[in-house]
């Protein structure tokens, strides 16, 4: 029996209209059809035989089967056993049978008449089955093709909602972490909170029921996007039509209309991070072009500034005192705007994130004793006390960052302390960390110490400087995952404190002495 | 004897002032703008000292190094900037002598050039037995150290160390050359033992190991011995 036997004009919508009916209503439906088949086969009695009455009956139970089901076919079995008796057997209008013979009749006529209500129920199922798996399969084709063409998780969102809406008879909504990793809705406009069933399905990967509401009109079930390189976000169903058990009922399909949308986020996610990486690429060449390059074309001209100027004291005749002088003061002035631009372009790499440090284990006074080498001359003389605790463990430092960063410390400490006056720096270990304390005699921090070191603070407008080295200390140290602080030195003064940590140094082999 | 001196720098007023400076320190100088100019005039001036810089505009200052180095070992003194300590490590490694950071003082120039020139000069010279610095004197022949008179013990690799940090006088010597030339080649990896054992010379040498005076710190690039 092919379906489109049954595609008449007229059979499809009274299969339809007989399938919509509750169980009940079939099993009465199916009683009906018996007693017409016993009040269409009465007047015949005299006519046809009673095997092809049989015939009618197993034919109506076939049809109710057929038609309305497994339970409404067993009834009409037995109904049409029942009737046949009562009806046509003699004595007629009595349950009695004369003829013996009968009760196997009736025996055979309800074997087959089960038999045949169970065979058609099965097959009305399974042709059932096969359609709405058709439907579903094409619902789910046009899902994924409508979603090759998405852009952006809002139009993913739209096709999402606009499909289970049409197809599964479901509001769907789509939940896809923010730049925080929060999930928030995917339409424009909706309110960017995290729903908690949500960040469980997401953490999970498993489907979250929401139970509290189940079978109610704000049931709802929590699908994670599950994609082959992992989670990409969550899918709330709720159905649509409160009294059906819908999403229990499709929850294979929405599983893999789920993991349909899941694939189509993560392609989308890898897009953005392909583009997002190019442009960051772009930019930081970009960036860090241009940076060499002011560095080189500031650096040039300072050069030449610097060793002309020096260079003119070995002018022969010598010159005058007063023109040495002014080429000394010359000479100055670009070591120190080389050193402004120096630090400029560093809190400019530092900023934008560009300095890869360059970490190796060594001990702290190294980079510690070449900033006093190279400030020697700059601190003409002043006397730099070191306090270095015996057997300090390696630490694993960017020296020269380390060594800018001492370098602004000393020298901070000798411009705002009194010329002469001595510099202590001390170092020692405190638990898990290497604390470097550089102080002076000088005037000392201001009360309020929270901005010393952003970008260009000075505490003192009257020294030079654009008050950058703290902001630069500060970076570096931070980056080195440590902390730098001022404070107020005991008996006056200024006191930076800056702390390292320890980490695991590697081991050194000692040899045999 | 005068002193040729090659000045490999694109920079004109730079060139100037090199020029001037070692001029007043009785040199010879000739002058090169770039890479291939720069080969050319070595080839013909064979000069004693190259000062050069590394950012030229015709080719890699490096490459220049190990052109010069197939043929001469005249010292040379890499000019370049802070933060590029790499470019000077890999300027050291294939042969330059010294470096100086922009920008320089004439005087630090003079000092530098001076250092080589003389270095270059004795290298004829039979090795002296005896080095002194500071109060610190080094007995090669009975490997023997003393300072202010009185021995200082140095385990066989300190002493090593020191030897050839004394070797290469004046000279900026790379952490991997000091691990291959020490510890040996299979060595690269652990540059931290550098560190430690200057720490432990710095410590028995010098009068104030935290503010060394002879046995330098070259940030980011290595050592440097001085007298």
């Amino acid at each position: 029996m092919k379906a489109s036997d049954w595609d008449g004009a007229f059979m499809k919508p009274l299969l339809q209209t007989l399938n919509g009916l509750s169980a009940g209503r079939k099993l009465a439906v199916a009683a009906l059809m018996c007693g017409a088949t016993t009040l269409a086969a009465g007047p015949l009695h005299d006519v046809l035989d009673l095997a092809n009455i049989v015939m009618l009956f197993l034919l109506t139970v076939l049809l109710a089967a057929a038609a309305l089901g497994r339970a409404a076919g067993v009834l009409a079995a037995f109904l049409s056993v029942l009737l046949f008796d009562v009806f046509f057997v003699p004595p007629r209008f009595s349950l009695a049978v004369q003829d013996a013979q009968y009760l196997v009749t009736f025996a055979v006529m309800l074997a087959v008449a089960l038999i045949t209500a169970h065979l058609a129920a099965a097959l009305r199922r399974e042709a059932h089955v096969a359609a709405r798996r058709e439907a579903q399969t094409h619902a789910l084709y046009e899902l994924a093709r409508e979603l090759a063409g998405a852009l952006d998780g809002a139009q993913v969102d739209e096709i999402t909602r606009r499909f289970f809406r049409q197809a599964f008879a479901i509001d769907a909504q789509l939940f896809l972490p923010d730049t925080g990793g929060a999930l928030v809705p995917a339409t424009p406009g909706a309110p960017a909170a995290e729903p908690i069933l949500a960040r469980l399905a997401f953490d999970s990967a498993m489907t979250m029921n929401d139970d509290e509401h189940a079978g109610g009109r704000y049931a709802a079930a929590w699908l994670p996007l599950k994609a082959p390189m992992g989670v990409r976000g969550v899918l709330r169903a709720r159905p649509l039509d409160t009294e059906a058990d819908t999403l229990h009922a499709q929850k294979t399909l929405l599983e893999t209309a789920a993991s349909l949308v899941a694939i189509v986020v993560e392609r989308l996610h890898y897009v953005d991070v392909a583009q997002e990486s190019q442009v960051e690429t772009a930019s930081e060449r970009l960036r860090s072009s241009i940076l060499s390059a002011l560095s080189h074309d500031l650096r040039t001209p300072l050069t030449a500034l610097v060793g002309l100027a020096d260079s003119l004291a070995l002018l022969e005749p010598p010159l005058p005192a007063p023109a040495l002088e002014t080429a000394a003061a010359l000479r100055d002035q670009a070591v120190r705007m080389h050193g402004m631009v120096a630090n400029l372009l560093d809190m400019a790499r530092l900023h934008a994130g560009q300095v890869a440090l360059r970490r190796e284990w060594q001990p702290v006074e190294e980079s510690l004793g070449a900033a006093l080498n190279l400030l020697r001359p700059a601190l003409g003389g002043r006397p730099v006390r070191v306090n270095l605790e015996p057997d300090l463990p390696l630490l694993e430092l960017d020296a020269v960052l380390m060594e800018r960063v001492f370098c602004n410390l000393v020298e901070n400490a000798a411009k705002y302390s009194p010329p002469g006056a001595p510099i202590d720096v001390d170092v020692r270990r405190c638990g898990d960390e290497v604390v470097v304390a550089v102080c002076d005699r000088g005037p000392g921090f201001p009360a309020d110490k929270s901005r010393l070191f952003s970008m260009f603070v000075r505490s003192d407008n009257a020294k030079p400087g654009v008050g950058l080295g703290l902001a630069i200390s500060r970076a570096i140290v931070e980056a080195h995952a440590g902390t730098i602080a001022p404070e107020d030195r005991d008996g006056g003064g200024a006191r930076v404190v800056l702390t390292l940590p320890v980490g695991t140094p590697p081991a050194v082999d000692e040899e045999p002495a | 004897m005068t002193a040729r001196v090659l000045i490999v720098e694109d920079e004109r007023e730079i060139r100037r002032f090199v020029r001037a400076a070692l001029e007043h320190e009785q040199c010879e100088v000739f002058e090169a703008a770039g890479v291939q100019q720069g080969l050319a005039e070595a080839g013909t001036r064979k000069p004693h000292l190259v000062v050069l810089d590394l950012g030229l505009p015709d080719g890699d200052g490096v490459d220049f190094i190990r052109d010069l180095r197939g043929w001469s070992d005249a010292p040379i003194i890499v000019l370049s900037a802070r933060s590029q300590e790499t470019d000077k490590i890999a300027a050291l490694d294939a042969g330059a002598d010294d470096y100086l950071t922009k920008p320089f003082g004439v005087g630090e120039l003079q000092a530098r050039a001076r250092a080589l020139l003389r270095r270059q000069e004795r290298r004829g010279d039979a090795a002296s037995p005896e080095f002194a610095f500071g109060d610190v004197k080094v007995d090669f022949t009975r490997r023997q150290v003393t300072r202010a008179g009185q021995p200082v013990h140095l385990t066989p690799i300190e002493y090593r160390l020191l030897c050839l940090l004394i070797a290469h006088n004046g000279k900026v010597l790379t952490q991997r050359h000091l691990l291959r030339e020490v510890w040996g080649p299979g060595s690269v990896e652990r540059s931290h033992y550098v560190r430690v054992y200057i720490g432990h010379l710095r410590q028995k040498l010098e009068a104030d190991a935290t503010q060394p005076r002879h046995l330098l710190t070259e940030t980011g690039v290595g050592y440097r011995f001085q007298p």
